[in-house]
């Protein structure tokens, strides 16, 4: 099968600092791979199969190499879309982009397109599906293709629910531990010095209209003091209080 | 390793997976690891003059790792950047520096401003996180590989020359290894180059970024737009423990920390932490920092060594530059590591385009860089403060002389209805009452004349 894995598409949030009006400054983070694109990669290596292709596409400065280093053959990236703050802007430019892949490669529909169903950016992945028309699962955590069809698996509470689906779809990666092998350094200098095809994607202007910021609602804090037998007594007494305890 | 071990390196220029001049086969000409100031002007010089470049950085991305605790004394930068104040995201222009003896109830300063200090630009405050982030990027442009995130754990050596670097299981071959990998530099230790440095050489920093806006800043340090102040600080900062205090305003932030000698505070038995805390916190400091949003807290080995700190910078097919060599100054009045750091990247670069055009990385031709060092401002700089550190080891500057200049000018300011003395003998009635005598005041005197 063909897949298109999109990865390194938003910036890490361990790089924005929150302020005391709410104002997130992202002090020039540039875009980073999340926790879940590994997985997000694994899944459409997955559904390519041996004889499929993969695709790796990624939007902004997010570099190449980290899906090259991991084995895939082609790398796509779409520099002019800077880090975009609106998730459907972001998605919009997202399904611009898949859609140049498949016209270069003379195809409907890739088989399938994966992208990391980041907490933090919830919506994208839904609204990727909708840009392009095609039925999408979420929380996805392993896949298969299957014949004609595409098998995923994703945890639902403590089940796991098996769902088969026709091509094409897209899937909503999220990883279930740590990247299993990191490249390493040798893999990652023979893919910086691979070839970038530079995608011509328009960046789609923000839908999201922001009125205002508002703080993170902070949580009360109780210091126990005194010795500290004293405290820690204080303190399970608080939590039993609670019915924490 | 020796010299006579030397074996020679490529003609190296322009791409790597050669092997030229009788030399090994390489992947790139130089590698350099550790993308901090040094670093980063080193491989920039490198690659600019044509010469295959790996920049190797520990932390995910270059500046995550480091942290200053000084200004950065930055005219060196033009000759490897023009135009360097402009385009590096520097951000405010120093023009007042303070030095300051703090008691617990008394502040003392000798407070410098001056016009002149912003044209030329003579020293910038910085965020290294945004200094090193653009340092690598002029690497890059210049045609440098930067990988961040990889961890050099070992030096390959063959027939007594270094020969390249190994990571985890990939190893990678070059002509000449450059070490700008910090005060610890652990590849300068495995080239057998520096051993563990004894703790009073040592110290450890601890600094914390405070956010405050940039209009605030200006107004409680007394600032033109865009102009900074740093501060010096000894005394009740660090709680009597040989270092010391600054702070300096950055744009939207104010960095403030303490410097304590290894040795003292294990001595003592303190946490570093809670001299930071102390410092902040201490009812002549606070008011600068009132409001403000603590942004980034980090800690830091710093070298206090002086000259003693510098061994060997060469081996065969090595180098090694900026902290990792031991370049690092503190006479108290200036702390100086990152114009050092640089100047050192200046005179490795030209030694090792020489090696590289020579094809011959032995001792004999790399031996030219300690000399362009000794010749350059930052050898004579190193050997004119050589006696900083003991002058400041003294105990007394940090407990006894805050006191005694707060006490003179009390006798000065408190206008008790008294008849007024001279202020000699002012001076010399309070230092009858202090636990120094002149005899202290002479020695420390010639000391610091001798030192400074």
């Amino acid at each position: 099968m063909k897949t298109i894995v999109i990865y390194k598409w938003f910036r890490s949030a361990a790089s924005a600092l929150v302020r005391q009006d709410g104002q997130v400054d992202w002090g020039g983070a540039k875009m980073a791979a999340g926790d879940d694109d590994p997985a997000a990669l694994d899944i459409a290596k997955a559904v390519a199969g041996p004889g499929g292709t993969v695709t790796g596409l990624t939007i902004g400065d997010g570099e190449t190499a980290w899906v090259l280093a991991r084995g895939v053959e082609r790398a796509l990236a779409a520099p002019a879309v800077g880090p975009l703050t609106d998730e459907l802007a972001t998605a919009r430019a997202l399904a611009q982009a898949v859609r140049l892949v498949e016209a270069a490669d003379a195809v409907e529909a890739a088989d399938a397109v994966i992208v990391a169903d980041a907490a933090a950016h919830p919506g994208v992945a839904p609204a990727l599906a909708a840009e392009l028309g095609r039925p999408v699962v979420l929380c996805v955590s392993s896949a298969a293709a299957d014949g004609s069809q595409i098998t995923v698996r994703r945890r639902v509470g403590n089940a796991v629910e098996v769902i088969c689906l026709p091509p094409p779809a897209v899937l909503g990666a999220v990883a279930a531990g740590e990247e299993a092998r990191p490249p390493g350094m040798m893999e990652t200098i023979r893919a910086r010095k691979k070839p970038v095809v530079e995608l011509p994607v328009t960046p789609p202007p923000e839908a999201l209209e922001r009125r205002g910021t508002r703080p993170p609602a902070r949580l009360g804090a109780r210091l126990f003091g005194g010795s500290p037998d004293d405290a820690a007594s204080a303190l399970v007494a608080a939590l039993r209080a609670d019915g924490v305890l | 390793m020796t010299a006579s071990n030397a074996s020679n390196c490529g003609n190296g220029n322009g791409n790597g997976n050669r092997n030229g001049g009788g030399g090994h086969a390489v992947d790139f000409d130089v590698i350099v690891v550790g993308a901090g100031v040094a670093g980063c002007a080193t491989a920039f010089q490198l690659a600019d003059a044509g010469h295959s470049v790996l920049l190797v950085e520990r932390g995910p991305e270059p500046g995550a790792k480091s942290l200053s605790g000084g200004v950065f004394y930055c005219r060196v930068m033009e000759q490897i950047f023009p135009g360097f104040t402009d385009a590096a995201p520097i951000e405010r222009v120093i023009t007042r520096n303070c030095v300051s003896f703090l008691n617990p109830s008394s502040f003392v300063n000798i407070d410098y401003a001056d016009d002149r200090l912003a044209q030329p630009v003579n020293a910038v405050s910085v965020l290294r996180s945004k200094l090193d982030a653009w340092l690598s990027d002029q690497c890059e442009r210049a045609g440098a590989m930067v990988m961040a995130g990889f961890r050099v754990d070992r030096l390959l050596v063959e027939h007594g020359q270094v020969c390249g670097i190994g990571a985890g299981e990939d190893e990678l071959r070059c002509h000449v290894v450059v070490a700008a990998d910090g005060v610890n530099s652990f590849i300068a230790r495995d080239a057998g180059l520096r051993t563990k440095d004894p703790a009073n050489h040592l110290a450890v920093g601890l600094k914390s970024v405070i956010g405050l806006e940039r209009g605030v800043i200006e107004d409680r340090f007394n600032l033109e737009r865009g102009q900074g102040a740093a501060y010096a600080v000894v005394g009740d900062c660090t709680a009597g423990v040989g270092g010391g205090g600054f702070m300096y305003t950055n744009l939207e932030s104010v960095s403030i920390g303490v410097v304590l000698r290894l040795d003292d505070l294990a001595r003592r038995g303190l946490k570093s932490a809670d001299l930071l805390d102390r410092f902040v916190g201490h009812r002549f400091i606070a008011p600068f920092l009132k409001g403000g949003e603590p942004l980034e807290y980090g800690a830091h080995l710093v070298a206090e060594g002086g000259q003693a700190m510098m061994r060997d910078l060469v081996a065969p097919g090595f180098v090694v530059v900026g902290e990792a060599a031991g370049l690092a100054l503190n006479t108290g009045l200036t702390v100086r590591g990152m114009d050092l750091a640089a100047g050192s990247a200046i005179a490795a670069a030209e030694t090792v385009k020489e090696a590289l055009a020579a094809g011959d990385c032995s001792p004999a031709i790399l031996s030219g860089y300690p000399r362009r060092l000794a010749a350059s401002f930052v050898g004579k700089d190193m050997t004119t403060y050589r006696r900083a550190p003991a002058l400041l080891e003294g105990a007394r500057i940090f407990n006894d002389y805050g006191p005694l200049l707060a006490n003179v000018l009390h006798g000065v300011y408190d206008l008790d209805l008294s008849p007024r003395r001279r202020l000699w003998r002012t001076a010399r009635d309070t230092l009858k009452t202090a636990p120094l005598g002149l005899r202290h005041l002479a020695g420390d005197g010639w000391k610091a004349l001798r030192a400074l």
